[in-house]
C-alpha cells in the first residue's frame, strides 16, 4: 500500500491575479482579468471575482470582455510572478528537499522524510499554508494524500485558501463521488465515452475490475484508469534543482583575436546569464565557459563558486576560465556562459569579505535591471561591455538559439 | 670527517631541518640534509628549494673536519631508536658510518657539492619578537588562511609591520584573522608569507618562551632566526586583498559570552546543521545567545546560553566551523562578538590582540 507516502499538491489561488490584487489594493474585491487584453490573447488567470463572471484560463480575451465587460484587464508581469514564485519556493524547501514544481504556482511535495521533524501530513501543510501567507500576503491551497494524484484533487475542492486532507485508506472513498472528469487525461471527448459506457463517477470506474477496463478501453488508458481512479498512483516526486542549467552563446560573423572583444562579450553575456538568474529567482553554484574555435573545434571549461546571480562574479569566472583554457593564436567563433546548479535565491549563501557590499551590488543590479525591462538592453552598459545585438552564423542567421534551459 | 655529538641535541637538530625535506620531490637529493663541520661545532642544513632550514650544534667534538649528505628521514629514525647519551659520525667518501651501543649502521648519503646552496637575503628589514608571542600569533591566524582552490586562495598569511606593531592578518574570502603584537623596532614591510613556512617554523617555536625570535625580511625571502636555527622562505607574490576595509568600526550590538559555554554549545547545535550548507543561527536574546540548527531530513537544535548583551540584538546566520575553529586557539575566558546586522560581518574579540571578521551566511 502506497499509504507510507505523505505527498503535498500545493496550488497558489488565482496566482497572478491575486499579486495584481496584492499590487493594487483598489482592484481588491473586483474582476482582475490577467492576459487577454489584445484581440488575439488568451486569458491568464482570472481573480475569484472575474471567475463569477463564467471568465475562465485559457479564454480568449475576445470572450472574456463579453462575459464581463467591465473586469479589470491587466497585462502579465511575470518577473513579478517570478519572484513571488520565489518566496514561495522558499517555503517549500524549507520543509523537504523533494520539491517537484508544476509551473510558477504549482508544486508536489514529497514530506514523508519530514514528518519526524515537522509533525504529520495536515500539521506541515498548515504551517505551509501560514508560511506563505506571512511572506507573500497570498494564499495558497494544499491537498495531503499519499500520492500525487489523490493529493492533486485534493488540493483543487476546497478553493480558495483550502487545505484538504485524504488520509491513508480514505483514498477510494474520497475519489467516488467525483466526475470522471477529474481523473487526469479525461478531456470533453474522453469523457463522452466514458459516460457511454456508463462511467459518470470515478466510483462507477472502480467498480469496474481492471480487466474489465482494458478490455473496454485498451492496455494503456484501461491500466490509467483503474490506477488513478483507485489511488494507486506511485509516481515518485521528482525534484528537478540537479540537472538544471541556464545560459547564452552567441557566434561571431568574423573570429574575436583580441582579449578586449572577447571580454567585451563574455561581460555582455554574464548580464544576459545573470538578469535571467535574477529574474528566476535563483543563484549558479556553477560557472561554465564554452569556447569554439574558427576550425570549430570546441571547448568547456567550468568552476564551482559560490552561488550567485551576479553579473560580474559571473564574468570574472568566466574570464578566469578563458584564460586557462585560450589558445591566442586562434580566432574564437563562439563564446557561451552557462551558470548551472542552480538553486532558489532565497536559499543559504556564505557572504564573502572583499566582493563590495552585496545589498548596494545587489541593488544595482536591480536598478540596471528595471532601466532594461523598461527602456530595453541598450539604455544602460557597463564600461568594456561590447554589445553584440546581431550575432551572425556562417550564413548570417544565427547559428544556435541564444539560450534556453539546457543542459549541456 | 669525524665528529662525537650529544644524540638528543642531535636528533632535535635533524627533526628540525627535517620539516623542510619534502616528501616527494623530483630532485632526489633533496632527501637529505647537509653536515658541515668546522672548528667549533657542525652545522645542519636542509631546503626543498622554497624554504631551507639550518641549525647549528656545538655541543659536538670535532675530531676531523668535513661535510656529508645524509638521508633524512633513515638518520631522524636511527637516532629516535638509538640509546645511548653520545654518538659518533664517522664519513668517508659518501658513506656515513654511526656508532653507538646499539650496534654500527653505514647511511649512504650523496656528494655534497650537488646540494643547494644557501641563499642570500638581500635588503633585510630586522624585527626581534618574543618567541612565545610569535607562535601564537600563527597559532591566532594560520587556521583562517585559504588552503582550497578559491578565489582568495592565497596560501598564505600577512605580515604587516608599521610604527612599532607586527600585525599577521589571514583570509579565505569569507572570514579574516588578525594577530598583533607591539615592538621595539620601527620597521615597515608588508609580505606574505607561504603557509608552510610559518607552520614549519611554529613547529620549532616553544610556547610561552620569552627567547626572541628575529625575523629578517627582505625582497624575496624572509629569515626567522631563533637561538642556533634558522629558517628561509620565499614570499608570495599574492596581493593580499585590504583588509583594513573589512574589520567594522562600529555595531549596533555587542555579546559578551563565557567561551567555553559558548564551544560547547556551538559544537551541540552544529551537530544537526544541514549536510550541503552547514549554518547555525545565532539569536540574540535580552540576556541571552540562542543557537539553532536545522537538517530537514536528520533533525534539529536548539540552545540557549546566558550572554552579557548590549545594544539592539537581532539574529544571523554563520557556519559553525569558522567559528569553532577560532574558538580553539583562543585563550580568553570571555570573549565579545559585535554585529550589526545580518548581512555584514561579524567582528569576535577572542584575545587581548586577536580579532576575528567573520561574514554570515544569508537567506537561510
Amino acid at each position: 500500500m502506497s499509504a507510507l507516502r505523505t505527498i503535498l499538491h500545493a496550488d497558489m489561488d488565482a496566482f497572478y491575479a491575486a499579486i495584481e490584487q496584492r499590487d493594487h489594493p483598489e482592484w481588491r474585491g473586483k474582476p482582475v482579468i490577467v492576459g487577454g487584453a489584445g484581440p488575439r490573447q488568451v486569458v491568464s488567470t482570472a481573480s475569484y471575482e472575474a471567475r463569477t463572471f463564467g471568465v475562465r484560463s485559457a479564454m480568449p480575451g475576445v470572450r472574456a470582455k463579453q462575459l464581463c465587460p467591465h473586469g479589470i484587464f491587466v497585462a502579465p508581469r511575470m518577473d513579478a510572478y517570478e519572484a513571488v514564485s520565489a518566496q514561495v519556493r522558499a517555503v517549500f524547501d524549507r520543509y523537504t528537499d523533494l520539491v517537484e514544481p508544476l509551473s510558477l504556482d504549482e508544486a508536489f511535495l514529497d514530506v514523508t522524510g519530514s514528518r519526524a521533524l515537522f509533525g504529520d501530513g495536515p500539521t506541515i501543510a498548515a504551517r505551509i499554508k501560514a508560511e506563505v501567507l506571512s511572506a507573500t500576503q497570498l494564499t495558497v491551497s494544499v491537498g495531503v494524500a499519499s500520492s500525487k494524484y489523490v493529493a492533486k484533487v485534493a488540493s483543487d475542492l476546497d478553493k480558495p485558501d483550502g487545505l484538504v486532507v485524504v488520509a491513508p485508506g480514505d483514498e477510494r472513498a474520497f475519489l467516488a463521488p467525483l466526475p470522471v472528469a477529474r481523473l487526469w487525461g479525461v478531456g470533453p471527448a474522453l469523457q463522452q465515452q466514458l459516460e457511454r459506457a456508463g462511467l459518470r463517477t470515478i466510483g462507477d470506474v472502480q467498480s469496474r475490475s481492471e480487466r474489465d477496463l482494458v478490455a473496454a478501453f485498451g492496455a494503456r488508458l484501461g491500466e490509467h484508469l483503474h490506477v488513478l481512479a483507485n489511488g494507486l498512483d506511485a509516481r515518485p516526486v521528482e525534484s528537478e534543482r540537479d540537472a538544471k542549467s541556464l545560459g547564452h552563446e552567441l557566434t561571431f560573423a568574423e573570429d574575436l583575436t583580441t582579449a578586449d572583444e572577447v571580454h567585451g562579450v563574455l561581460l555582455q553575456l554574464a548580464e544576459m546569464v545573470g538578469r535571467r538568474l535574477r529574474r528566476q529567482g535563483v543563484r549558479g553554484g556553477v560557472v561554465r565557459l564554452k569556447l569554439r574555435y574558427g576550425d570549430f573545434t570546441t571547448f568547456t571549461r567550468q568552476r564551482t563558486v559560490p552561488a550567485t546571480d551576479d553579473d560580474l562574479v559571473i564574468a570574472g569566472v568566466a574570464r578566469e576560465l578563458l584564460a586557462e583554457s585560450w589558445d591566442r593564436a586562434r580566432g574564437v567563433r563562439l563564446l557561451g556562459v552557462i551558470a548551472a546548479s542552480l538553486a532558489p535565491a532565497g536559499a543559504p549563501a556564505q557572504r564573502t569579505l572583499f566582493d563590495g557590499d552585496p545589498r548596494k551590488r545587489g541593488s544595482l543590479l536591480q536598478a540596471m535591471d528595471a532601466i532594461r525591462d523598461r527602456h530595453g538592453d541598450e539604455a544602460v552598459r557597463r564600461a568594456g561591455e561590447r554589445r553584440l545585438t546581431t550575432p551572425f552564423g556562417p550564413d548570417g542567421a544565427p547559428e544556435a538559439p541564444a539560450g534556453g534551459n539546457a543542459a549541456p | 670527517m669525524k665528529i662525537l655529538c650529544d644524540r638528543t641535541a642531535l636528533q632535535e637538530a635533524v627533526n628540525v631541518v627535517s620539516s623542510v625535506v619534502p616528501a616527494k620531490t623530483t630532485k632526489p637529493i633533496l632527501h637529505n640534509f647537509l653536515v658541515r663541520s668546522s672548528d667549533n661545532g657542525i652545522t645542519l642544513f636542509a631546503t626543498d628549494l622554497e624554504m631551507a632550514a639550518r641549525v647549528e650544534l656545538d655541543s659536538v667534538k670535532v675530531s676531523k673536519k668535513g661535510s656529508v649528505l645524509l638521508p633524512a628521514r633513515e638518520t631522524g629514525a636511527l637516532l629516535r631508536e638509538l640509546s645511548d647519551p653520545t654518538v659518533t659520525l664517522e664519513s668517508t667518501d659518501q658513506r656515513c658510518r654511526i656508532e653507538s651501543g646499539g650496534g654500527n649502521f653505514v647511511l649512504l648519503g650523496e656528494d655534497p657539492a650537488q646540494f643547494p646552496d644557501e641563499a642570500k637575503v638581500k635588503g633585510g628589514k630586522r624585527i626581534e619578537i618574543e618567541v612565545g608571542r610569535m607562535l601564537r600569533m600563527i597559532q591566532e591566524t594560520a587556521f583562517a588562511a585559504a588552503r582550497e582552490e578559491t578565489r582568495y586562495a592565497i596560501n598564505g598569511v600577512l605580515l604587516d609591520a608599521s610604527a612599532g606593531t607586527v600585525r599577521m592578518v589571514a583570509t579565505d574570502g569569507r572570514r579574516l584573522a588578525i594577530s598583533y603584537a607591539t615592538v621595539p623596532t620601527k620597521a615597515e614591510c608588508k609580505v606574505v608569507v607561504p603557509l608552510r613556512a610559518l607552520n614549519t617554523l611554529a613547529r620549532a617555536l616553544s610556547e610561552g618562551s620569552k627567547e626572541t625570535l628575529s625575523i629578517e625580511v627582505g625582497d624575496k625571502q624572509i629569515v626567522f632566526v631563533t637561538g642556533k636555527a634558522q629558517l628561509v622562505s620565499q614570499l608570495l607574490e599574492t596581493r593580499f586583498p585590504d583588509y583594513e576595509g573589512v574589520v567594522p568600526k562600529s555595531a549596533d550590538t555587542t555579546v559578551e559570552i563565557t567561551r567555553a559555554v559558548l564551544e560547547g554549545a556551538l559544537r551541540r547545535s552544529s551537530v544537526l546543521c544541514s549536510s550541503d550548507m552547514r549554518v547555525v543561527r545565532f539569536e540574540i536574546g535580552e540576556q541571552s545567545l540562542r543557537m539553532t540548527a536545522d537538517n530537514s531530513s536528520r533533525g534539529r537544535a536548539d540552545v540557549t546560553i546566558d550572554a552579557v548583551v548590549k545594544g539592539s540584538g537581532g539574529s544571523i546566520n554563520f557556519n559553525p566551523d569558522y567559528i569553532l575553529e577560532a574558538l580553539r586557539v583562543c585563550q580568553l575566558d570571555t570573549i565579545r562578538l559585535d554585529m550589526s546586522d545580518d548581512s555584514m560581518p561579524a567582528k569576535f574579540t577572542l584575545g587581548e590582540a586577536f580579532t576575528y571578521i567573520v561574514m554570515p551566511i544569508s537567506g537561510a
